[in-house]
């Protein structure tokens, strides 16, 4: 049951090895991989908007779609086929090809991450020795999708948004690199199944470095994502949803696809990184994988649902001013985890991270004004 | 498996075609936009030139810092300093035919002295791989100095970045 | 208490009405939300929307004497009256055209207080949609015409009320037909 997608795999490539030659057998061994995460990624997306609109419904005392099929279930496809026939409508004086180039190049890299996802035991379709910096190089060009997405569609407002939203995606890979080190230091590799691996008697996110990192991770996740309460930048009421305000149809539809997808592999690497991959106790590795990233997932729809939305200048403030020294002080922490051992280890690290804690946010304070007296008020 | 590696020879000549074929557009084109994001598919392009030649680390490393961060420099800096709308800007001038004769004159003597020089290439330095954590522990050992240079010299950048965006305070007013 | 419990707070909050949601009556937190068309909420007696026109026990005995007061009061003028006239060319006390424009009618009420004879009154008839602005949507006299008994169900208190002060009326009519009334006395 643990390998059950590899035996189908594994059966699928001998079926076809008897009649094909061994080079060609190596290409379809690379083609079902890649078969499985088109169909599986998509789908997941598809679904995910589904969980979205009912679980914040329920949060807001309301009940999701429930009329398309039983539970809603077929409303994915209702807005499948509603983005489909949708008239796509391009600006007169936009670039056409810069405004068809956006969505292809922002979902390219969102489904590319999904190569480098240990599924389970033995499920990764790329066991790349860079596996992470692989994720980090290709998240990072989603900057230019929204700059090509925000000039070509020959908007100002299109463009703001963009510049605020490639402003806050910057922003946030520092600290997001930075509480990765740690566990890269700890785990030796680079590699996600070499990092699953070093997790098999003790998940990073019980360590005391790891939990600070598991948090700065999330969160900065969360704000690459371009998620509430950090979706200043393509919010409904802000400026005129952003950068993504000119497309309809499709490629609207490849927008959130996008979005979606990416949520996904952020829950899923927070999950493979500090929450242990696919280890668990008796059910499959991948059943223990899909569990924790839509826990993490269903964490992300509750803050959604949860928290209003940060301005612009917060938002910047939480990375730089926040996130980056308490990521910069993990990783000090963490080196002396690995040099120590004992109780002086958890209690050294435990102390040193929460005085940081505090440190950072008595310095964040924001600035309250005295109170005014006034001479003639009465009372 | 020969006809994977011919699969593979014919795929990477066909990214170097590639390559070539953005960088000509990068400075051919009349857009300048569309200049910018040639020239990003050039830095995509050699990263997978790295990886072709078993440089993983190099090539994450490439598009992490060019694609993800040069780039964004560069298209903020046309966006911000440039009127792209009006895209009629003159692709040539009267000096053309003399700036074409000695571009290729320079394109022969470079490549002369290319061809003719022998590189002291080694076979074992062509076929190796290295991994992450080779590359970490030569920078913390044989390259420390420079590294350490490295390091002082991004410093310095950041804390001009910080002093030359700095909003001036207002001395001179208030005199 | 530290940066961040503010947060956790409120996510506990939408987390208890998640799962309220789905264990708890609506009374105490659970939903209230009704599937419009397989239930529907109890409609109140005070729902006003298009008019109609009230007949006593025969659609020919209707009330309406086509005076013209509703149409002359209507805001959006969207009601349109022509008198009834028999063979010899005597008006009648009856409408022989009677036209609501429902795309015009904007659910006021004037005309139910303005009609002198207890004629036209508000349904709480909703679901009326059409395909075209004008086929469907423009009501003749035979669409307005509902019975008493239909006005009754709709607003019990109201049609028990006005039924109690017609036949008071008529019962002072009959007392009047049978008394003449006496004659003033002269000035002496």
């Amino acid at each position: 049951m643990d390998q059950l997608f590899v035996g189908i795999k594994t059966a699928l490539l001998s079926m076809l090895g008897t009649f094909m030659p061994d080079w060609l057998v190596t290409v379809h061994s690379v083609l079902i991989s890649a078969t499985g995460i088109a169909i599986f990624g998509p789908l997941t997306m598809m679904y995910l908007t589904l969980i979205e609109r009912k679980v914040v419904a329920r949060m807001q005392n309301r009940l999701g779609p429930n009329r398309v099929g039983k539970f809603g279930l077929l409303q994915p496809v209702a807005d499948g086929i509603k983005m489909l026939t949708k008239e796509d409508i391009v600006p007169y004086k936009a670039d056409k090809l810069l405004h068809l180039l956006a969505p292809i190049t922002i979902v390219v890299p969102a489904l590319m991450v999904f190569a480098v996802l240990p599924f389970g035991r033995g499920m990764i379709a790329a066991d790349l020795n860079v596996g992470i910096l692989y994720f980090l190089a290709v998240s990072s060009t989603t900057t230019i999708s929204i700059f090509i997405a925000g000039w070509g569609s020959h908007n100002k407002f299109a463009l703001l948004g963009a510049m605020r939203a490639v402003a806050q995606m910057v922003s946030y890979e520092v600290p997001m690199v930075l509480s990765l080190v740690p566990a890269l230091m700890i785990a030796g590799s680079l590699s996600t199944g070499a990092i699953v691996a070093a997790q098999a008697e003790r998940w990073f996110a019980f360590t005391p470095w790891g939990f600070v990192a598991f948090i700065i991770f999330y969160l900065c996740g969360v704000a690459e994502v371009n998620r509430s309460p950090f979706d200043l930048a393509e919010a409904e009421s802000e400026i005129v949803a952003g950068f993504h305000t000119e497309y309809s149809g499709m490629k609207f539809a490849l927008f959130y696809m996008a979005e979606f997808m990416n949520t996904f592999t952020i829950s899923a690497l927070a999950a493979t990184i500090f929450l242990g991959g696919w280890h668990g106790p008796f059910l499959p590795s991948w059943f223990w994988f899909l569990l924790k990233t839509y826990i993490l997932i269903f964490v992300m729809i509750w803050f959604r649902g949860t928290l209003p939305r940060l301005r612009i200048d917060q938002l910047m403030g939480l990375a730089w001013k926040f996130l980056l020294p308490m990521a910069l002080v993990n990783v000090v922490v963490a080196g002396f985890w690995y040099m120590s051992s004992g109780v002086i280890r958890t209690f050294g690290s435990i102390a040193c991270l929460v005085v940081a804690f505090m440190v950072l946010t008595a310095l964040n304070r924001p600035y309250v004004p005295e109170k005014r007296e006034y001479t003639f008020a009465e009372n | 498996m020969t006809e994977l590696t011919f699969i593979a020879q014919l795929g990477i000549y066909a990214m170097m075609f590639v390559v070539l074929a953005a960088a000509v557009a990068a400075v051919t084109l009349r857009n300048l936009f569309h200049c910018a994001l040639a020239l990003a598919g050039v830095l995509i392009g050699v990263a997978g030139m790295y990886l072709a030649m078993h440089a993983e680390f190099l090539a994450m490393v490439q598009i992490l810092i060019y694609v993800g961060a040069v780039m964004t420099l560069i298209i903020f800096a046309i966006m911000l300093t440039q009127r792209l709308g009006a895209g009629d800007v003159a692709q040539n001038n009267k000096q053309s035919l003399f700036g074409a004769v000695a571009a290729a004159g320079f394109v022969v003597t470079l490549g002369g002295i290319l061809w003719k020089t022998p590189w002291p290439v080694k076979e074992e330095a062509v076929t190796s791989s290295f991994s992450a954590s080779d590359l970490g522990e030569s920078l913390m050992t044989t390259y420390v100095l420079p590294f350490e240079i490295i390091a002082i010299v991004l410093f310095a950048v950041l804390i001009g970045a910080i002093v030359v965006a700095r909003k001036d305070a207002p001395k001179g007013a208030e005199q | 208490m530290f940066y961040g419990s503010g947060v956790l707070r409120g996510m506990l909050v939408t987390l208890k009405n998640m799962i309220q949601s789905y264990f708890c009556k609506p009374e105490d937190g659970g939903l209230f939300t009704s599937q419009y068309p397989e239930k529907r909420l109890p409609e109140k007696e005070r729902f006003r929307n298009f008019p109609f026109l009230i007949y006593d026990k025969e659609p020919e005995n209707l009330r309406c004497v086509a005076c013209d007061i509703c149409a002359k009061e209507c805001p959006p003028k969207c009601i349109y009256i022509i008198r009834d006239f028999d063979t010899d060319g005597k008006p009648l006390k009856k409408p022989k055209i009677f036209d609501i424009d429902l795309t015009v009618c904007m659910n006021c009420g004037i005309c139910e207080e303005a009609c002198p004879f207890d004629a036209i009154y508000m349904d709480h008839e909703f679901e009326i949609s059409g395909r075209e602005r004008q086929g469907s949507l423009l009501y003749h006299k035979d669409d307005l015409l509902k019975s008493n008994e239909h006005f009754h169900k709709i607003r019990p208190t109201d049609a028990a009320a006005i039924d109690t002060r017609r036949q008071e009326d008529e019962a002072k009519k009959q007392a009047v037909k049978k008394e003449p009334p006496k004659p003033p006395s002269t000035a002496s």
